[in-house]
């Protein structure tokens, strides 16, 4: 089945052994339909089990295995050998994230923001099971469903400079699952939300540089979630000045 | 006893290591060109105020070899300025709906681009209608 | 070794571990709950379901009809009652989960939509475009932050659970980042680690799906029930087993064989209409669906392709624009993984393992034999599914059954105080002890992929689609040759920090005592019933002798023990399993007789 086989080059670092990460090569049998990700488990198999790296689903939803594939952010399960092949293939661990082992990184930073955003419906008018489901057309799902779409792969904050540059930085994904949640007819809290979309750490980090959307395997267009609520924002800004105080929410 | 050392890695040039964003870092440049020609007309405008000698002045100064190459560098750095924004344009406003159905990217960014165009050459229609 | 003291420990953070953490917190805030899950909670394999999940949604459908499909499509080997129980309750949890935000599917005026799904009489099918369980799943992670009495293990690996005094008081666990171990107490424990599909070769689940749960119950002397029912799915990719979900079928599309033509009229699915009608045809239950397509490969009536023979699925009348619309996900699929664009070419399909029916023993409300333990989902074996799962109707139990299991391990937790710590260290200690001797071993000959490999490969053999006793032995004894060999492997890596080369040698061990508990509950049942089907003199399902459950018991090094327990039946008798227009007949008949 396989004839031909292809270079891969692991960028490779074990705390407990390696003072700073290396790349290491291996030769890799293949066929057309083999993706990264197999190739690293065909390593991992059949040639150094001390690879270590994230995966499982295999189909491009669980999120798992982001690395960095000859320099772009993508994910491993649903980037193709063929595609690559005669050149080597080169990985690493997620830019801008510091790297645990090999091409497990940590993502602890991430989680820390997403439990900060409230990624949860706080409900306009509260219903009761026995009222049944809220009513929501077509075109009030589709505002928001794109951005519901994340998979949290974190290809996009290693698309982006300005987190590389500011950790602090909410960051494309969180931020569009931010305003997935502000775009939902259901949902009556986007004011409290507003506040982290405005604070520091927020939207006005963005420099419109649009890598994060051009690398999103999912098509949640983050850098349109990030920009729509600068807009915002600096409307809410500007209507503080306007409103009577004490008024309204 | 933890063994975890995880390892940052250094963010020093980053922009030169994708095409992505060298591109952006060009963007970014061009601006500077736009701010440049901002000045030269705001220079044009001094002029106009302090009289007729400065403003023939100022219009013998842009008939200068160098200006006119000045010229043409910054069309060319605003040319690229404008191409480059209106590329990530529709990534910046909220969806436009048409007919029940979503604008595509690409006609905002053809919309855009269109309209510097159009724009462009009314400018020049009128200035040429004025010089002659 | 550190440890940490909850009320309420949860292992798996898939649909049913997250919604039983919810429905601790939301029964008693003042309980401590630790959710313990070997990846992030998003990344578990509940993401990857896309189909939809049931609950009657129609003037027209009724609990009756659900409950009749259920147990009719688990060939009446399912436990009646808790089937009565899981029908009525599941409205209620997709509506809660749409109160949680869930972006389920819509009609034009703003109501949730239902689809058709296989073996279904009435569209009840809930469904967030073809990623439904990636929604539901990301919908009860997100809304599980609300509660701060969650208190996560994220990417923390259950190595072992705590029985102390007679009932199960906590686990040990590594943190796989450090390497470290520690010891979780709790008043009750809670199972939801999901399946464990990738006991066999070619299958659509993720690399996590390796039934570490029913093992550990199973060692700890917990039965696992109906082991030998291993779900195949029809339409997977070749070679990878990625699934195609049954959803392509519900929104119209056809399994055509090498000569073009909609085979599974030949198999008592017909009569072959343009729109596959509920309950025929393409949409006729998954058991039904591969055995065809495993005597079209007999008949010669398949296409050859690089990963074994296939049909076709064609879509390609549904046009472009639908496909877009209902079946994103798979549309990009068949784009990108096969090259096929789907509105213009039929998708090669072929059968592979995707769901265990089968797993750890527990009652209605979710209790196991062993006091203090409870299990939810796809690990559990509560009764619904019988001997064949119906699509849509396992995200539904892991709402139903992973709130009653939070709600009754809250339950149970409050009346027991925990053994001495003392006591629950030194068992922790021994089995980390255990768990460390893998990687201190240096002598081990035996690579874990190989062994892997060679499990699977007997899996497929014994126990597919269609089963023989000779091979179904064979199988058997191997399983027992790779246990001996299991003890003798050896594995490179010696570091702490995010060792997965340890992490899988001891899923290995799980899922050979899984898959030991498969083959032989397979070898023992003589008959045909739903997804178990012999061709060796037992092609007929036997109600005097079979209409039991099977109970595997784990004996140490030697074979599982096979028992058997009474089925649980209320109000549908055992019947002719017919489907299309025989189905029809057969109904219309019981109505009137
Ligand atoms: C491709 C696919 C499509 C499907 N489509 C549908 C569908 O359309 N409709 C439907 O009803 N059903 C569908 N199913 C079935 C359904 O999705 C699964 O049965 C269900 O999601 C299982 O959920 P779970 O919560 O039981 O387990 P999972 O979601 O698999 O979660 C298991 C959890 O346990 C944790 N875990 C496991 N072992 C350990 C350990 N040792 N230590 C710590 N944590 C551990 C994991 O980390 C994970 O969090 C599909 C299945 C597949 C594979
Ligand atoms: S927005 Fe896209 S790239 Fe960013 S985490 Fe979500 S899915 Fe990944
Ligand atoms: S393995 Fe799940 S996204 Fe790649």
């Amino acid at each position: 089945m396989a004839d031909k086989t292809i270079t891969v080059e692991v960028l490779r670092y074990r705390p407990e052994q390696d003072p700073a990460p290396e790349f290491q090569r291996y030769q890799v049998p293949f066929s057309d339909d083999m993706s990264v990700l197999q190739a690293l488990l065909y390593i991992k198999d059949e040639l150094d089990e001390t690879l270590s790296f994230r995966w499982s689903c295999r189909m491009a939803i669980c999120g798992s295995c982001g690395m960095m594939i000859n320099g772009d952010p993508k994910l491993s399960c649903k980037t193709f050998l063929r595609d690559i092949h005669p050149a080597t293939v080169r990985v690493e661990a997620l830019n801008h994230f510091p790297i645990e082992r090999d091409l497990v990184v940590v993502m602890d930073d991430f989680i820390d923001k997403l439990e900060r955003i409230q990624p949860y419906i706080i409900p306009a008018e509260p219903r009761s099971l026995d009222q049944g489901a809220y009513l929501q057309t077509p075109a009030q799902l589709d505002k928001y469903e794109q951005f519901s779409s994340c998979i949290n792969c974190l290809l996009c904050y290693a698309a982006c400079p300005q987190y590389g540059l500011n950790p602090t930085f909410i960051g494309p994904g969180a931020l569009a699952l931010l305003h997935r949640y502000n775009a939902d007819s259901r949902d009556g809290a986007s004011a409290q939300r507003m506040e982290l979309v405005a604070a520091e750490e927020g939207v006005f980090n963005c420099t419109a540089v649009g890598y994060c959307s051009e690398v999103c395997p999912k098509h949640v267009d983050p850098a349109n979630a990030v920009n729509q609520n600068k807009t915002t924002a600096a409307a809410d800004y500007f209507a503080r000045f306007l409103k009577p105080k004490g008024s309204g929410k | 006893m933890n063994k975890r050392r995880p390892y940052v890695r250094p963010m020093t040039g980053w922009w030169r290591k994708n095409p992505f964003f060298i591109e952006y870092m060009i963007h970014e440049g061009t601006a500077l060109f736009v701010a440049a020609y901002a000045l030269v007309l705001l220079a044009g405008l001094v002029c106009l105020a302090q009289g007729e000698a400065a403003w023939n002045g100022w219009l013998g100064a842009l008939r200068h070899p160098l200006a006119i190459l000045f010229h043409l560098v910054t069309l060319a750095m605003l040319s690229y300025h404008s191409w480059t924004w209106f590329k990530i344009m529709p990534k910046t406003m909220p969806p436009v709906v048409l007919g029940g159905r979503r604008l595509p990217a690409a006609a905002i960014t053809g919309g855009g681009l269109a309209a510097v165009a159009l724009a462009s050459i009314a400018a020049l229609g009128l200035v040429w209608g004025m010089t002659r | 070794m550190e440890s940490f003291k909850a009320d309420v420990v949860i292992v798996g953070a898939g649909g049913a571990g997250l919604r039983a953490a919810i429905a601790v917190a939301e029964a008693d805030p003042g309980l401590a709950i630790a959710l313990v899950s070997k990846v992030y909670p998003m990344r578990s394999h509940t993401v990857a379901a896309e189909g939809g999940s049931a609950g009657v949604a129609q003037a027209h459908d009724s609990f009756e009809h659900h409950f009749n499909d259920t147990v009719s499509g688990g060939d009446w080997l399912c436990e009646q009652d808790v089937v009565e129980y899981f029908v009525a309750q599941c409205p209620q949890e997709m509506v809660q989960l749409e109160h949680w935000g869930c972006p389920w599917s819509r009609k034009p005026d703003g109501h949730v939509n239902v689809r058709a799904f296989g073996g279904m009489k009435i569209e009840r099918t809930w469904f967030a475009a073809d990623k439904t369980g990636f929604h539901m799943l990301h919908t009860l992670f997100q809304t599980s932050i609300k509660y701060p009495s969650i208190k996560r293990f994220d990417e923390h690996f259950c190595a072992d659970l705590i029985v102390e005094d007679g009932r199960a008081q906590g686990v040990v666990v590594i943190g796989i980042a450090s390497g470290e171990f520690m010891l979780i107490e709790a008043g009750a424990v809670v199972f939801a680690t999901g399946g464990a599909g990738r006991v066999f070769r070619e299958n659509t689940n993720g690399g996590i799906v390796t039934g570490d749960g029913m093992a550990l119950a199973y060692r700890h002397g917990v039965p696992l029930r109906d082991m030998e029912f291993v779900q195949y799915h029809p339409t997977c990719m070749p070679g990878t087993g990625l699934l195609f979900t049954e959803a392509c079928r519900g929104e119209g599309g056809f399994l055509l064989n090498k000569d073009g033509y909609r085979y599974l009229q030949d198999y008592g699915l017909g009569p072959a209409e343009p729109v596959p009608r509920n309950k025929a045809m393409e949409l006729g239950p998954r058991d039904r669906l591969s055995q065809a397509f495993w005597h079209e490969q007999q008949k010669g009536r398949t296409i050859e392709g690089p990963h074994g023979s296939v049909v076709h699925l064609d879509l390609r009348h549904l046009g472009e624009r639908k496909l877009r619309e209902r079946l994103p996900q798979i549309y990009e699929l068949a784009e990108e993984f096969l090259g096929v664009d789907p509105a213009k070419t039929p998708i090669p399909v072929r059968p592979a393992v995707h769901y265990t029916m089968g797993g750890i023993l527990v009652d209605g409300s979710c209790a196991a034999p062993l006091p203090g333990l409870y299990a939810a989902g796809e690990c559990s074996s509560v009764g619904i599914h019988g001997a064949n799962r119906l699509g849509s109707n396992s995200l539904a139990e892991l709402c139903v059954f992973g709130k009653v299991a939070g709600i009754e391990a809250a339950r149970f937790a409050r009346t027991v105080s925990p053994s001495a710590a003392a006591t629950l260290q030194k068992q922790a200690q021994a089995s980390e002890h255990r768990a460390r001797a893998i990687v201190a071993k240096s002598d081990g000959t035996e690579r874990i992929a190989h062994l892997r490999k060679e499990m699977a490969e007997t899996m497929e053999r014994g126990c597919g689609i269609y089963r023989l006793g000779d091979s179904m032995q064979a199988t058997c004894d191997k399983l027992d040759e790779l246990r001996q060999r299991y003890k003798n492997i050896g594995i490179e890596d010696k570091s702490s920090v995010w060792n997965s080369n340890w992490l899988m040698a001891i899923e290995l061990g799980f899922q050979l005592d899984v898959a030991q508990a498969m083959a032989y509950s397979a070898l023992n049942r003589k008959e045909s019933r739903g997804a178990h089907q012999r061709l060796d003199g037992f092609e007929q399902r036997d109600d005097e002798h079979y209409l039991k459950h099977t109970l595997a018991l784990f004996d140490g090094d030697g074979r599982p023990r096979i028992d058997y327990s009474p089925v649980r039946i209320t109000k549908s008798r055992p019947a002719v399993r017919a489907y299309g227009a025989a189905g029809e007949q057969a109904e219309k008949e019981a109505r009137h007789g």
